[in-house]
C-alpha cells in the first residue's frame, strides 16, 4: 500500500469534507437565508419601524376571515385526501405487482404533469357549461349547473387531485411494512373485519396516516396557484393574498408581514412532523 | 385478512371499485386536456362538434409560445446542471464527513422545499430588484437552483448511503488517487441517484410558476407564466394544445426513466 492510499483512506476520517458544502451553503446562504430574513426584516420597518403590520394583520375581521379559509381548505383538503388515499394505498400495498405498477404509472403520471395543465383541465371540466354539469344535467340528476368553480368546492378538488399523491405513496410504504401475519392472528382469534380495521390495520398505519396528512395540511396551507384559480374570491387564501399584497397594492410591509406568520406556522407544523418521523423521512416524503 | 390480496373476499370488490375510480379520477384531466386539445370547439364544447389541429398550428404560428418554451428549457437545462453539481459535492459532504451540524445543515439545505413558494418567491423578487438581477436569466437560474436542491440532494445522498464505500477504498489501495476512485467507481455506482437527480431539479424549474410570476419581465417569461397569463384572460383551446406537448414531454421523459433505470440496474 502506497503513502498516498493510506492518506487518502485516513483523510476521510478527519473531520473533513466541509468543503463539499461550500457551493451549497453559499447559494443557500446568499440567495435563500439572506432574502427571507430581508423580508422580516421589513414587516417590522415598512412603514415606518414597529409591529404595526402584525397588529393590522391580527385586528381585521377581512384578514381574519382569510386565515381562517386557509385552515379551513387545507383541513377540508387533508381529510379528503386522507380517506381517498387510504383505500388506494391499502390496495397498492398487497396486489400483484403487474396490476400495481400500472397503478404506480397513473399516479406519476398526475403527478409529474405540469401543474398548470392539471389546473386548466379542471378549470375547464368544473365550469358552468363544463362537461361535469353537462353530464349531470344530461343525466337528469341536476336541472341548473352547479357552481363547482370559485369556491370552496373547486379548490377542494382541484387540491385533492394534487395532494394524492403524496398522500398514497408513503402510505403504501407504511401499509407494506405491517406484517400481514398480524391481521391472520387477529382472523384466527375470531376477529370481525371490521374489528380487524379498527383494532390492528388502522392503528398500525396510523403513524403513516399522521406524516402524510400532515405533511399535505402544511403544503395546502401555503398553496398559490390553485386555490388562485378554482378558488372564488369570497374564500381567497393566505399565499394569494400575500401576492396579491405585493404584486397589485405594492404594500411590502403588509405582504411581508403576512408571509412571515406563514413561515412561522409551516415551520412549526413541520417541526412536529419531524418529531413524529425523524428528520429524513419528513423531507424525503415530498 | 386485510393484507392478504387473495382472501380480502367481498371487500376486494369494493376496495378495487374504489381504487379504479380514483385511478380514473387521476387520468381524468390528463386525457381530458388532450382530447379537447383536438377538439374544434372555440368554447371548449365537449365532447366537441369535429376534431382538428388549428390550435397546434395556432400555437406554433405564435412566436411568444415557442420563445418563452425556449426560454424554460434553457433555464431548466442551467438550473439542472447546477443543482446536480452542487448538490453532488453537498451530498458527500453530508453522508461522507464526520463534522458536528451536519443533520442541521442537511434540514437548512432542504428548507427550501417545505418553506411556502410564495414567501420565497417575495422575498427573492425583493431581494433581486436591489441587485438588478430581476427578470434576468441568471436571477431565475439562481432561484430555481434554490428550489431544486433539495430534489438533488434527496436522491443522491440517498443513492450515496446506499453505496458501500469500502469498494472506493480498495480502489484506492489498488493505486488510485482518491479522485480517481470517487469518479470512476462511486459516480457509475451512484448514477440512477445522479440521473433522478438531474430529472427532478428539471420537472422543478420547468413546472415553477410562482416564483417565475414575479421575476418574469415583458421580455423574459418562461412557459408556465405564459400559460398562467393566457388562463387568466381567457380559456382558449391554444392551452390545451401546449398543456398537451407537456403532458406528452412528461409520459417522454416517464419512459426515457424507466428505461434508463432498467438498464442502469442490469
Amino acid at each position: 500500500m502506497s503513502v498516498e492510499a493510506q492518506q487518502g483512506i485516513a483523510s476521510k476520517r478527519i473531520p473533513a469534507g466541509l468543503g463539499g458544502l461550500l457551493p451549497a451553503l453559499t447559494l443557500i446562504g446568499l440567495f435563500f437565508v439572506v432574502p427571507v430574513l430581508a423580508l422580516l426584516l421589513r414587516s417590522v420597518t415598512d412603514p415606518a419601524p414597529g409591529l404595526q403590520n402584525y397588529a393590522a394583520l391580527l385586528g381585521d375581521g377581512t384578514y381574519a376571515r382569510v386565515f381562517f379559509n386557509t385552515f379551513l381548505v387545507a383541513a377540508v383538503v387533508t381529510i379528503v385526501t386522507v380517506l381517498v388515499a387510504f383505500p388506494v394505498a391499502w390496495m397498492l400495498a398487497i396486489m400483484p405487482p403487474a396490476l400495481a405498477s400500472v397503478l404506480f404509472g397513473i399516479i406519476i403520471l398526475s403527478m409529474w404533469t405540469n401543474l398548470l395543465t392539471r389546473t386548466y383541465a379542471w378549470m375547464v371540466l368544473l365550469q358552468r357549461t363544463g362537461v361535469i354539469n353537462r353530464a349531470l344535467m344530461g343525466a337528469g340528476i341536476i336541472d341548473q349547473p352547479l357552481p363547482l368553480i370559485n369556491n370552496l368546492t373547486g379548490v377542494t378538488i382541484g387540491m385533492v387531485y394534487i395532494m394524492l399523491p403524496f398522500m398514497i405513496l408513503p402510505l403504501v410504504g407504511t401499509l407494506r411494512a405491517i406484517d400481514p401475519m398480524t391481521l391472520r392472528a387477529a382472523a384466527l382469534c375470531g376477529a370481525s373485519p371490521l374489528a380487524a380495521f379498527r383494532r390492528i390495520l388502522l392503528p398500525l398505519s396510523l403513524p403513516g396516516i399522521a406524516a402524510g396528512g400532515l405533511m399535505v395540511f402544511v403544503m395546502s396551507l401555503g398553496y398559490f396557484v390553485t386555490p388562485a384559480l378554482l378558488g372564488g374570491t369570497s374564500n381567497m387564501m393566505l399565499a394569494e393574498m400575500i401576492a396579491q399584497m405585493i404584486q397589485s397594492l405594492l404594500n411590502w410591509g403588509l405582504g411581508s408581514a403576512a408571509a412571515f406568520i406563514l413561515l412561522v406556522v409551516t415551520m412549526a407544523l413541520y417541526a412536529l412532523q419531524i418529531r413524529l418521523v425523524g428528520a429524513r423521512r419528513a423531507a424525503g416524503g415530498a | 385478512m386485510l393484507l392478504d390480496y387473495d382472501r380480502l373476499g367481498w371487500l376486494k370488490v369494493v376496495l378495487l371499485a374504489f381504487t379504479a375510480m380514483v385511478a380514473a379520477f387521476l387520468l381524468l384531466p390528463v386525457v381530458f386536456i388532450v382530447l379537447l386539445s383536438f377538439g374544434s370547439s372555440r368554447w371548449l364544447a365537449f365532447p366537441p362538434p369535429g376534431w382538428t389541429l388549428k390550435w397546434y398550428q395556432e400555437l406554433f404560428a405564435d412566436p411568444s409560445w415557442i420563445e418563452a418554451a425556449l426560454t424554460s428549457a434553457r433555464i431548466a437545462t442551467m438550473t439542472a446542471i447546477l443543482a446536480v453539481a452542487i448538490g453532488l459535492l453537498a451530498s458527500f459532504a453530508l453522508v461522507r464527513g464526520t463534522f458536528r451540524g451536519r443533520e442541521i445543515l442537511r434540514g437548512l439545505l432542504l428548507t427550501p422545499m417545505v418553506l411556502p413558494v410564495v414567501v420565497f418567491a417575495i422575498a427573492i423578487y425583493a431581494f433581486f430588484l436591489r441587485m438588478g438581477l430581476g427578470g434576468t436569466t441568471l436571477g431565475f437560474v439562481i432561484a430555481h437552483t434554490v428550489l431544486a436542491l433539495p430534489f438533488a440532494i434527496i436522491p443522491i445522498a440517498t443513492a450515496l448511503e446506499g453505496f458501500d464505500k469500502s469498494i472506493e477504498d480498495a480502489a484506492i489501495v489498488c493505486g488510485a488517487s482518491p479522485l480517481q476512485a470517487k469518479l470512476r467507481i462511486t459516480l457509475p455506482s451512484i448514477r440512477i441517484g445522479i440521473f433522478s437527480a438531474a430529472i427532478f431539479s428539471f420537472l422543478a424549474s420547468w413546472d415553477e410558476v410562482v416564483v417565475a410570476i414575479f421575476m418574469a419581465s415583458p421580455t423574459l417569461q418562461t412557459l408556465p407564466v405564459k400559460i398562467w397569463g393566457s388562463l387568466r384572460s381567457d380559456l382558449t383551446p391554444v392551452i390545451a394544445a401546449a398543456s398537451s406537448l407537456l403532458v406528452a414531454l412528461t409520459l417522454a421523459l416517464m419512459v426515457v426513466t424507466a428505461l434508463l433505470r432498467r438498464k442502469l440496474q442490469t
